[in-house]
């Protein structure tokens, strides 16, 4: 359950979060991702796109593992890459819409919200949120600026991925795989750049991407496909019972 | 710019075809003359039926210019279009692709909402509980096995659609036919639109002229000019132009401007099979932004005839046809002014249009180098909708059987006036059919729609067939069907029609198969109302989103 309150300098005076990762958010097999993101993401994930089930509209996410809740990058409480996606950094905090603020029509302001049944929430240990004075810890201060960089990044992510759909250069992509015990994943809602469309894309076109920074992200999604055999050998791995090495990298998630 | 076929009469119509032939003399166009290329089409009339014959021809046809196809639409703006006819068949989603546009253009420009099929109310006996459906989806199996026997013998509970159609229970709690994430013109039921027939002529001819090249004219047609070989020549036009064509498409409504008033087609009245003859019509304002949209549309009988019930995004549409023979125009509106307050829609700033329906067809369309398509070639009551769906269908005909050269003219116009003489009389049959089946004993429309002599021969036969046969494929002959026997499935078994079917032409596989298929549908019922949003929400959110072409 999520039970999510506005942060209050004087409520929460008093209480700590746990910067270690927890099991309740790396739960997931897809995580959406910004665009801003991808030259640190295209280290290690494959990333597609996939459609918002709110809006429909495509966004950009990296795929975890092959089942809904498995996470092939988190074992044994920790992730064990050297970079955990946004979107699992800012938990267990988000942004809500300010009731009743702004007129009409405008962006309605945003308050940095808790879920308050996280687990990591305590008062004895971890970081604390607000200094003895009410103001804001570094801690707060660096999950506030996760938080805005994922509003501003899931705007441009929107601007990327709309006009990809315009120009018809994103296709879907059905995912068969077979794992060493012979079973078998099948993915759909996944969807790429269409390599073939990105050739035969006229020159003004390709420009116009260009300067609009689109392009190198198209071309991060297109090579960070490349991780999908990483992602089926780490399955492997945990079929037959190999335990995936810890790498030396591999510390806690979390805020950067 | 794409060719108009305008031309002055002293000029050559096209270059002249094969060595050694010299252009006709000044005033005597070899129009008929057998091998001239067929490559001017002229459209009389911008109305629904207009725009996607010129829709289709164009996306079929994309080549202009010297060596393709000019194709020109001619409407008067004296003409106010009709715009009553807002149901449509799935058959839509495969025109408007054809025709290339956006299913969320389409939506958002027409204030289009899905329809999953008809539920029709106290058509049988007029009781509280008299209701059933007629959905867009086939019945489970259907290309395999006829479950309407076994759900014969079975003695079910639920009504026929509801045993095997999933969709049946997704239009009574108005769902969508689809997610957000589905792409356009896809759906996880099959479902067509309710659309604003005002505003779905101009978002046609918007893309039409912009994009695929049809020529627009407004102007109003004078005369028509024969060629002297049973062919039309030219049109004159009250501004002095003249538009020649090879194929000439009279799209003209009731007006039937082409294959009326100039070839002398005689138009075949169905009054007395179908009596419904007009119409009371009127708009209704949704309460607030929430009120769900029905996701079929809704017929409920009344003393003289039915009402309609039509959601659109912005408003319903909602309408009596009645038979004036029965009924007169004040009570009438009375009777659908009662419909509405039992409903709490009825206000005093309504205004309520009377139209007349003339049931009928010309059983010929194509005669010499004219066709006709839509309300000008013929109108049955709204019952199905079938007016959209014949205009597409008429549509796809034409460009399937465009011939290349006039030699070839004679054989499509025979082949085309076969097949849809043959449509106009299965949907006479199929609209009968729902009368034909009425208990209804509360007014003499209801008993004399009974009368045998007032049943075409055709469908008395096949309802004698399937006393003890239940409607499947082979029973009809041609390959697209406007009804097929799934919808006559419906209807039957829908309205308590009873089938023996008989018990050495039934097996325990097909009865086992049967049962396990009404299961499934339950199931699939059961998952799919649990995950497709509300019509409305849906409708909502491809507003503010769009949705994404694959």
């Amino acid at each position: 359950m999520v039970n999510l309150v506005v942060l209050d300098s004087r409520t929460h005076r008093n209480v700590r979060v746990a910067p270690r990762p927890s099991r309740e958010w790396a739960e997931i097999n897809v995580v959406s991702v910004v665009p801003r993101e991808f030259p640190r993401l295209v280290a290690h994930y494959p990333i597609f796109f996939t459609k918002s089930a709110e809006s429909g509209r495509f966004e950009p996410a990296v795929l975890l593992g092959f089942q809904r809740t498995e996470n092939l990058f988190f074992a044994h409480g920790r992730w064990d890459v050297a970079y955990v996606p946004l979107q699992i950094q800012r938990q267990p905090f988000s942004l809500m819409p300010r009731r009743g603020a702004g007129p009409a029509g405008s962006q309605p302001s945003l308050d940095v919200a808790l879920d308050l049944d996280c687990s990591n929430i305590q008062t004895q240990e971890g970081e604390r949120l607000f200094l003895d004075d009410g103001a804001p810890s570094k801690f707060l201060q660096d999950i506030t600026s996760i938080l805005s960089a994922l509003v501003s990044g899931s705007r441009e992510a929107y601007e990327f991925t709309g006009r990809l759909a315009e120009l018809n250069l994103v296709e879907p992509v059905r995912i068969d795989v077979e794992f060493v015990d012979r079973s078998e994943a099948k993915l759909e809602g996944l969807y790429w750049i269409a390599a073939a469309a990105l050739k035969a894309l006229p020159a003004a076109q390709l420009a116009e991407l260009r300067d609009r920074g689109f392009l190198e992200w198209l071309y991060f999604q297109m090579a960070s496909v490349a991780h999908m055999s990483g992602l089926v050998a780490r399955k492997n791995q945990v079929l037959s019972g190999v335990t995936a090495a810890r790498r030396p990298e591999g510390g806690n998630a979390g805020p950067a | 710019m794409p060719d108009r076929p305008e031309q002055r009469p002293d000029e050559p119509a096209a270059p002249p075809v094969g060595a050694g032939e010299q252009p006709a003399p000044p005033g005597e166009q070899p129009v008929g003359r057998g091998d001239q290329p067929v490559r001017r089409i002229v459209i009389v009339g911008g109305g629904t039926a207009g725009w996607i014959v010129a829709g289709v021809l164009a996306s079929r046809y994309p080549r202009r210019g010297e060596d393709g196809v000019a194709i020109t639409l001619i409407e008067s703006r004296q003409q106010p279009p009709i715009g009553v006819g807002e149901g449509t068949w799935p058959t839509i989603r495969a025109t408007l692709k054809q025709i290339g546009v956006s299913e969320t253009d389409f939506l958002r420009e027409c204030d289009a909402s899905f329809k999953q099929g008809s539920q029709f109310v106290k058509w049988v006996d007029a009781s509280d509980s008299d209701t059933y459906w007629h959905p867009f989806t086939l019945p489970a199996d259907y290309a395999d096995r006829n479950l309407a026997p076994y759900w014969l013998e079975g003695l079910p509970q639920a009504g026929f659609a509801a045993s095997v159609c999933f969709q049946t229970e997704l239009c009574s709690q108005a769902l969508a036919p689809k997610l957000i994430t589905t792409p356009e013109f896809a759906g996880l039921a099959n479902y067509a639109y309710h659309l604003d027939a005002g505003k779905f002529a101009p978002f046609l001819q918007k893309h039409c002229v912009g994009k695929l090249g049809v020529s627009h004219v407004y102007d109003e047609i004078v005369q028509v000019q024969s060629d002297g070989h049973g062919g039309i020549a030219h049109l004159v036009t009250k501004s002095g132009d003249l538009l020649a064509a090879d194929l000439f498409i009279d799209c003209s409504g009731f007006a039937a401007l082409l294959i009326g008033k100039h070839c002398g087609v005689p138009f075949r009245s169905m009054k007395d099979v179908l009596f419904i003859d007009k119409a009371w019509a009127v708009q209704i304002p949704y309460r607030d932004d929430a009120a769900p949209i029905a996701s079929a549309t809704v017929s409920t009988a009344q003393s003289s005839g039915w009402v309609w019930d039509i959601g659109l995004t912005s408003r319903r549409g909602v309408g009596y046809v009645f038979s004036s023979n029965y009924l007169s125009d004040d009570r009438a509106l009375e009777e659908l002014q009662a419909y509405l307050a039992a409903r709490g829609d009825l206000s005093s700033e309504l205004s309520f249009r009377n139209i007349p329906i003339n049931s009928g067809y010309r059983q010929e369309s194509w005669v010499g180098n004219c066709v006709a398509v839509g309300l000008s070639a013929g109108f049955l009551e709204p019952l199905e909708a079938s007016a959209i769906v014949m205009i597409e269908l008429s549509a796809k005909s034409i460009a399937n059987l465009l011939p290349g050269c006039r030699s070839g003219m004679w054989q499509a116009a025979r082949i085309f006036n076969d097949t849809f003489r043959y449509r106009w009389e299965r949907i006479v049959d199929f609209l009968k059919l729902h009368y034909v089946l009425s208990r209804r004993t509360d007014g003499r429309f209801w008993i004399d729609n009974r009368r045998i002599e007032s049943i075409p021969d055709s469908l008395r036969e096949a309802m004698d067939y399937w006393r003890h046969h239940c409607p499947w494929h082979e029973d009809f002959s041609h390959r697209e069907e406007v009804f097929s026997a799934a919808s006559y499935q419906y209807i039957l078994y829908g309205m308590g029609f009873q089938t023996s079917a008989a018990p050495w032409l039934l097996n325990d596989d097909d009865r086992n198969r049967a049962r396990e298929a009404l299961s499934e549908t339950a199931r699939r019922a059961t998952a799919l109302s649990a995950a497709l949003p509300g019509n409305r929400d849906l409708l909502t959110r491809i507003r503010r989103y769009g949705l994404q072409k694959i």
